[in-house]
This record gives structure tokens, C-alpha cells and sequence, in this order.
């Protein structure tokens, strides 16, 4: 079976100022991948260049079958969803679903109605998207670009415009909607934990290209390098080649030989049912945020690592350290 | 991606072919001034800078447009400012934007037929006692002050301020407003701190229309101007119709004259505001 | 409240009155407080007006002129306002600048100089020459209104439509004109007014042999009456406001126009 899509060795650099360096991936059908990355990073780029808006410098990209690297936005059979709605204000709810459908041919009125059936808008049919919520005006801008029937959804920090509670709800409600109708799909973001939520494969973005392409597990139990330890925060860094999971760290001595640092405590708070503390630790110059099983009304903490959960990157293959 | 780059500049096309227009006859205008036969001249704009009628004709200009935009751009600035907030419905909008439905020269003769001798204001005064007959009234049209005109252009211009300021009023945050107010800022305060920076660019660019337009523009001093003093745009209108060829150039000089002047002053203004934003750049860093 | 009524007092004498008093002119004859004491009303003005048939031609030339005018400044407008909003290209402040720049200089100026090259190309006591002499003092406003109109339209709605497959014609038709309806009216009326208002440039280009209503009305105010004169002021809004329902009707055969009878939840 072939795949939904193939990139090659794609680069792109604006002059002297490279922002994708020779990157490959491919997705087979149904997939979903997130890209997850500081801001500013390039994971819009990627998507643009992805979706025809912007050309690479280097590189192919296959849909299906088809090399798509030289044709323009307007045919390529990509859908893209960018952070703001962009409804055409204009045009009715309906309108702007089928608006890409029948430009390219595919449109018909039970698909239509089934999106808006799908995005729970049925009733806002005709109505303009002004009239419309943030959270419902995303929705018909997921619904239009699905209604053109494309054969992979790219989506741009879909949820960034809206606020927390509506994020959420919207996360869930998206990310089934994709399971339900097998679209192969790319999400953009620089959140953590929503690109978990939205991707099966999540690619650490930065610096040109992934640092790491792989499920939330693996990137959980073995981090591929320095960048990915500090921007997942999984883990503490003791130096470039070494890392310990922040569940192993503790607050009282154990038996097994452990390292002692020095920390200070700078604020405790409350997460998930458990007290925190908000410690710096001088020896590594760096914050931890570590679960506090005792009250402590603050100055020095010692911190034991124990030696054998600290792992260094080229021989962390081992599973089974999260049980 | 080549076409990408030509792009902006096939859509630009149509505007530089345009621009040809103006560029041209700005230039065959001001060959026509130096040419003497073949030979290259200055001795139009001699005769043009020894011409009393001339130079009185430039001050009377310069003096009377100032007045005209300066008090149009000061009544314009005051009412967009104050009422800015309900400009946004639509009969305000509607009431602005009548005036703008005439053309100048119609309002030209609007002044005449309220501030003539014989005008409505004067007829009205009479009846209510003020004035013994309309003959007391004073000579606002036709005067030697270019009161007339200067009432004409404020009664055109003043709407095209508030239509050319409203949208940049309209996009100040708020919250500006409420900053100054916190801090104890008095509204001249607020006028310097929070609107000044940001309407000062538009304000000088209608400064610049408007003075251009009203101190080269033809049809309002042609009606409500005498013979002396008169504006600069009649009197070389008249060179260049007047039966003898030999005033033409004089009229061109004295166009290319006022082109350069304004120019300069374009130039000087342009200088000014882009000095003061690259020092407000400078001191974000 | 209070701001209100102060509002509108400032717009009543400032921008209502003047029309209004010539409205009323238009419609009484000439008042002379020592002969008679009240208004009468009449409708012989516009009658008087309406049978002289150099005001027929006139008004035809100038609407004939103002559309060509419009047409032209839409082409111009449209295009360069597009660049310079949506694109980012090396000169584009520059560009900004000398497109604007016409408004500064003198179109007296630029009409004298014009005038001896019309006259070589044989466009001199032409109407197409005057329309070309028109643009000058219309087009750099145009630009300007298209401009801020795709600015605030900004690029992402029109790689939207792109997105969803819409060729640069249909987006254009279906994306891009729709929303700049406003612009287009303010473009429609202002250019048609400043068209309507030059006498001196239309003097010098079209030779007197071309016909517009400021042609007409010059000699008029030496002859005819107050009534009359404000009759024949009145009668310049009719070639606008003409346009503006012309353009509006246009307007409304554009796709996914929102017209009344649309229905709206």
C-alpha cells in the first residue's frame, strides 16, 4: 500500500537563515502525527510548505502516488486549518463549508449536511460566522476544509485563539472526529500536552528538523537527546549525556547509593491532587518541579538521584523503567 | 518562484504606467519654463521673481491656503477626537460625508449665497434687527482677505479630515486612553502622549493634500477670488490663456515654482516625522 | 447625550446647512428682504435648467468621463492597492510614496505640461483626453482606499481560498471583490465628485470642445439667477449619486451578495 505522504530530504532556508535542513518523514494512511516545537521554530513553515503555500528549497513531497513538490496550493488535495477561523465573513455558514467542495467538484448536499451534523452547527446553517463563537467558528473552518475531501489535514495551532475550557473541550471533540473518519492529519503546536492528545507520532521540532520522531512512550522512556529532555521536562538533565526521570528523584535518602545535591525551595503549590515544590537546584543551575510527599516551610532540601535510574542517551534502549 | 517575484510588480503596472501621466507633464512643464528657441533660459523665472503682481500673488496664496487647511485640519482633528466613537453610526457618517457628494466649486457658490452683500446671512441679520440694511454687511466674498475662500475650502475640507482621521482614531486601543487616565494625565496630556504618536503621520500627509490642493486649485478663487490680490492658480491660468504667447512660459515657471516649494516642504515634513520614529525605534532598543 | 446634541449641532451648520440652504434656494425664488418678505416656492428653476440643452450634453459628458474615470481607477486602484498590501518587494515604501506623490503637485501644472503632448498625439479636445487628465488628481486616492481595503482583508483569508482550490479568478470574484464593497463605493463616489470638479483641466485639455457640467456652469454664474444657480449646484449630485446606484446594482450580482431577500437565521 502506498503512503498517504512522503517527504524528502525537504529543505528550505529564507537567505542565510535555515529553517528546514534536510527533513524526511513519511504517514500512512490514518495517521496522525503531531509536530511539537518552540515558537518560532519553523513548524508553520513545514506546514505551508506542505500545504503549497510556501516552495522548498530542496526536496520532494509525494501525496499518494503523486509528486506534489511543483503544484501550486490550489490543486493539491490538502486541507489546512490555520490558527485564526478565516471564515469568509460574506458567506453563511453553509456557504463557506461547501465553498471548497464545489470548487473542486465533490460537492454534494448530504455531505454537507452530515459535516454540519458532525460539528453540531446544524441549526447555524444560515447564519454568517459573525454570529458565531470562536470555538463554533473553528469548527466550521474544520468542517469546510474536511468537506473538500483532502487526502491529508494539515492544522496550524487550530485551538491557540480560544480560551482554556473551550481548548480542551475542542481537543477532544477534533481528535475524535479524525479517529472516527480515518484522516490522515498533522497538527501543529508548541504544546506539550495537546500534541500528545492529537498525535499517535509526535516529532520534536527544532532546530531545522526532529530531534525525535516517535510515540509519546518512547519519548517518555527514552529521550533521544539533551533538547528533548529539557523541552518534555520528563526528566532532569545532569549533563549533556546524562538524564534521570524526575519520578525517581526524591526528597528522602534511599538505600541504594544515590547523588545528594543541594536544592532551595522556592514555592509549593498544588497539582493534580498532589503538593509540588518548586525547587532550584545550584549544582545544575537549573528549576524542578518535584512531587513533596511532607509539608515544608522552605530554605535547603537535599535531592537524591539514585545511580541506577540515571540513564545516558546512547544506551537507554532498556523498557520497563515507568512500571 | 520567479513568478512569485514579478508578481507585485505585474499588479504595480498599471499604476507606473499611470504615474507616467503626471511625471511627463511635470517635466514638459517645466522644460517649457526654460526654454528660450533652443536655448536653455532663466529669464522667466527673472521675470517671475521681479513680478510684483506675481510675488503679492504668491503670499496671498501661501497665506490663504495655510488658514484654510490649518483651520480646517485644527476643526477637523477637534471633532473626529470627540466624537469619534459614534462616527462609527450611520447617520453621523451619513452627515460627514454629504458635503463630500459636491464638488468644490459648488460650494464655492454656496458661500456666495449665504456671505454676500446681498446673501442670506445678511437678509437674515436685517430681519432680526441686527443689521439696519444688508448693505452694513461686511464683504466676505470677492474680499482682498480671501475670506471667502478660506471659508469654502474649511467647509469642503473639514469632512475629508474626519473621513481621512476617523479609522486611524478608531483603532487606538482603549486601554491607552485608560493608561493616561491612571496615571493622572490631563486630556492635553492624553491628546500628546496617546493620540499625537499616532495620528501624527496621517495628519501631516492630509496637511500636505491639502495645502497642495488649496493653494494650486483653480475653481473656488476663480469664484469667490478678485483681480488683486489674487491666487497664484488664476493668475497663471490667465498667463496661459491670454491672448499673447509670450506669457506662457511665465505660467509654467510660475507652476514649476510652486511645485518646488511645495516639494521642499513635503520633503522637510517627511524629514521631521521619519527622524522622530527612527528615534522612537531607537530608544525600544 | 449631551455629546450628541452637541454632535449633531456642529454637523447641522457645518455639513447639513450648506446643502441644505441650497436645496431650499433651489426650490423659492431669490429673497429680497426689501421687496418681498416671504419665500415663495417654486419649481420653475430646475425647469429652466433642465431646458437648456447645453446641460444635457454636459451632464452626459461628464457622466460619460466619470465612468470612464471610475473604470480606469478601479483597474489601477485594484492592482496596485493588491501589491502593495499583500506583497512584500524591494521599493514597496518607494512606491507607496511616488504613487501618492501626485496629490502633491500642482494638476494645473500637470495639465499645462500634458497639453502640448496631447496635442501631438492628437488627444487634445478629446473626451479620452480629459479622462486621462482626470486620473491624475483621482487615482493616488484609490490606490490608497484598495490598499488599506486588502490590508485589512490581509493575505491569510486569500491563501484560504487558495487552500480550498479556488482558481485566481474565482477567488478574485468570489473572496476578493465581495469584500472590498466598500472601498469600491467610496472609491465610485469619490472619484466621480473630483471628476465632477474639475473646470480648469478640463478647460485646458479638452479645448472647450469637450463638455462637462463645470463647463457649463462657469458662464452660468454671471447670468442666471440664485434659483437657478442653486438649481444647477443641486444638480451636480445627480451624476454620483447615478454612479452609486449603478455600482451598487453591480455590486449586487456578485456572488454570495447579501441581499434582503437572503435569508438569514
Amino acid at each position: 500500500m502506498s503512503k498517504a505522504i512522503e517527504v524528502n530530504n525537504i529543505s528550505k532556508a529564507f537567505g542565510s537563515n535555515v529553517i528546514l535542513d534536510q527533513l524526511n518523514f513519511q504517514l500512512n494512511p490514518g495517521d496522525k502525527l503531531s509536530i511539537v516545537g518552540p515558537s518560532g521554530s519553523g513548524k508553520t513553515t513545514l506546514l505551508r510548505i506542505l500545504a503549497g503555500l510556501d516552495h522548498p528549497s530542496s526536496g520532494t513531497i509525494k501525496l499518494g502516488e503523486k509528486d506534489v513538490t511543483h503544484l501550486d496550493a490550489r490543486t493539491r488535495k490538502v486541507g489546512l486549518v490555520f490558527q485564526q477561523p478565516l471564515l469568509f465573513p460574506h458567506m453563511t455558514v453553509e456557504e463557506n463549508i461547501d465553498y471548497g467542495a464545489r470548487l473542486t467538484g465533490t460537492f454534494s448536499r448530504e455531505k454537507t449536511s452530515d459535516l454540519l451534523t458532525a460539528i453540531n452547527l446544524t441549526e447555524t446553517r444560515t447564519q454568517f460566522p459573525s454570529e458565531l463563537s470562536g470555538g463554533q467558528q473553528q469548527r466550521v473552518a474544520l468542517a469546510r476544509a474536511l468537506a473538500t475531501e483532502p487526502e491529508i489535514l494539515l492544522l496550524d495551532e487550530p485551538f491557540s485563539s480560544l480560551d482554556p475550557g473551550m481548548r480542551q473541550e475542542l481537543r477532544y471533540w477534533v481528535r475524535d472526529l479524525l479517529d472516527e473518519r480515518g484522516i490522515t492529519s498533522i497538527f501543529v503546536t508548541h504544546d506539550r500536552e495537546e500534541a500528545m492528545l492529537m498525535g499517535d507520532t509526535i516529532g520534536v521540532f527544532y532546530n531545522g528538523g526532529f530531534q525525535q520522531l516517535a510515540s509519546a512512550e518512547t519519548i517518555l522512556q527514552s529521550p533521544a537527546n539533551p533538547f528533548v529532555v529539557q523541552f518534555f521536562d520528563n526528566h532532569l538533565l545532569i549533563d549533556q549525556d546524562h538524564y534521570v526521570p524526575l519520578n525517581k528523584i526524591s526528597f528522602s535518602s534511599q538505600a541504594t547509593g544515590a547523588r545528594v545535591m543541594k536544592a532551595v525551595l522556592l514555592q509549593t503549590s498544588v497539582a493534580n491532587g498532589e503538593r509540588v515544590a518548586h525547587v532550584y537546584v545550584e549544582e545544575l543551575d537549573k528549576r524542578l518541579s518535584l512531587r513533596l510527599p511532607f509539608p515544608h516551610d522552605g530554605g535547603s532540601l537535599d535531592i537524591f538521584i539514585p545511580a541506577n535510574h540515571i540513564y545516558s542517551f546512547d544506551s537507554s534502549r532498556g523498557a520497563g523503567r515507568y512500571e | 518562484m520567479n513568478l512569485y517575484k514579478i508578481k507585485p510588480w505585474l499588479l504595480i503596472l498599471p499604476a507606473l504606467l499611470f504615474l507616467i501621466l503626471p511625471a511627463y507633464g511635470l517635466w514638459a512643464a517645466f522644460s517649457e519654463s526654460i526654454k528660450d528657441g533652443s536655448d536653455v533660459t532663466l529669464t522667466y523665472y527673472h521675470q517671475l521673481f521681479t513680478s510684483e503682481r506675481f510675488l503679492s500673488s504668491l503670499w496671498f496664496s501661501l497665506y490663504t491656503s495655510l488658514t484654510a487647511t490649518l483651520a480646517s485640519m485644527i476643526i477637523g482633528i477637534f471633532i473626529t477626537r470627540s466624537f469619534a466613537h459614534f462616527l462609527t453610526d450611520s447617520l453621523p457618517r451619513l452627515s460627514v460625508w454629504l458635503p463630500m457628494l459636491f464638488p468644490h466649486l459648488v460650494f464655492a457658490y454656496v458661500i456666495i449665497l449665504i456671505f454676500s452683500e446681498t446673501g442670506w446671512l445678511a437678509q437674515m441679520l436685517t430681519m432680526i434687527g441686527v443689521l439696519e440694511s444688508p448693505g452694513e454687511f461686511p464683504i466676505l466674498t470677492r474680499d482682498n482677505y480671501g475670506i471667502g475662500i478660506i471659508l469654502a475650502y474649511i467647509a469642503k475640507e473639514v469632512p475629508f479630515v474626519i473621513l481621512m482621521l476617523f479609522p486611524v482614531y478608531n483603532a487606538i486601543p482603549p486601554a491607552y486612553y485608560d493608561v493616561v487616565k491612571t496615571l493622572g494625565g490631563s486630556r492635553m496630556e492624553q491628546f500628546k502622549t496617546v493620540e499625537w504618536p499616532q495620528i501624527s503621520t496621517v495628519v501631516m500627509e492630509i496637511f500636505f493634500i491639502l495645502f497642495a490642493f488649496t493653494l494650486t486649485a483653480y475653481e473656488v478663487p476663480a469664484i469667490l477670488g478678485t483681480n488683486f490680490p489674487e491666487m497664484v492658480s488664476v493668475l497663471s491660468y490667465d498667463w496661459f490663456y491670454s491672448g499673447s504667447w509670450e506669457d506662457r512660459p511665465l505660467a509654467f515657471a510660475a507652476m514649476v515654482t510652486i511645485s518646488l516649494l511645495i516639494t521642499l516642504m513635503a520633503f522637510i515634513g517627511y524629514m521631521y516625522v521619519n527622524r522622530k520614529r527612527m528615534r522612537a525605534l531607537r530608544g525600544r532598543l | 447625550m449631551k455629546y450628541k446634541i452637541l454632535f449633531y449641532i456642529i454637523a447641522g451648520l457645518l455639513f447639513v446647512s450648506p446643502v441644505f440652504v441650497l436645496l431650499l434656494q433651489s426650490i423659492t425664488t431669490p429673497w429680497r428682504f426689501q421687496t418681498a418678505q416671504e419665500m415663495n416656492v417654486q419649481l420653475k428653476s430646475f425647469a429652466v435648467l433642465w431646458s437648456d440643452p447645453n446641460l444635457w450634453t454636459a451632464t452626459i459628458g461628464s457622466i460619460v468621463i466619470g465612468a470612464f474615470v471610475l473604470l480606469f481607477n478601479f483597474l489601477i486602484g485594484i492592482t496596485a492597492g493588491k501589491a502593495l498590501a499583500l506583497y512584500s518587494f524591494k521599493g514597496r515604501t518607494l512606491m507607496e510614496a511616488l504613487l501618492l506623490a501626485p496629490l502633491l503637485i500642482p494638476v494645473l501644472a500637470v495639465a499645462m505640461g500634458l497639453h502640448l503632448l496631447m496635442i501631438r498625439i492628437g488627444l487634445a479636445d478629446t473626451w479620452i483626453g480629459v479622462t486621462l487628465v482626470h486620473l491624475v488628481p483621482t487615482v493616488p486616492y484609490s490606490i490608497k482606499i484598495f490598499h488599506h481595503a486588502y490590508s485589512q482583508l490581509g493575505k491569510p483569508m486569500i491563501e484560504q481560498a487558495q487552500i480550498l482550490g479556488a482558481s485566481e479568478r474565482k477567488q478574485f470574484l468570489t473572496v476578493e471583490l465581495p469584500l472590498l464593497k466598500n472601498a469600491i463605493r467610496s472609491v465610485t463616489f469619490l472619484t466621480i465628485v473630483i471628476s465632477l470638479s474639475q473646470y480648469a483641466i478640463t478647460a485646458i485639455i479638452g479645448g472647450g470642445s469637450v463638455v462637462t457640467l463645470p463647463m457649463v456652469f462657469f458662464p452660468f454664474l454671471d447670468t442666471a439667477n440664485p434659483s437657478i444657480m442653486a438649481a444647477f449646484s443641486v444638480w451636480f449630485a445627480a451624476p454620483p449619486l447615478l454612479m452609486y446606484i449603478l455600482i451598487e446594482g453591480l455590486l449586487s450580482l456578485l456572488p454570495y451578495s447579501q441581499t434582503p431577500w437572503r435569508n438569514r437565521a
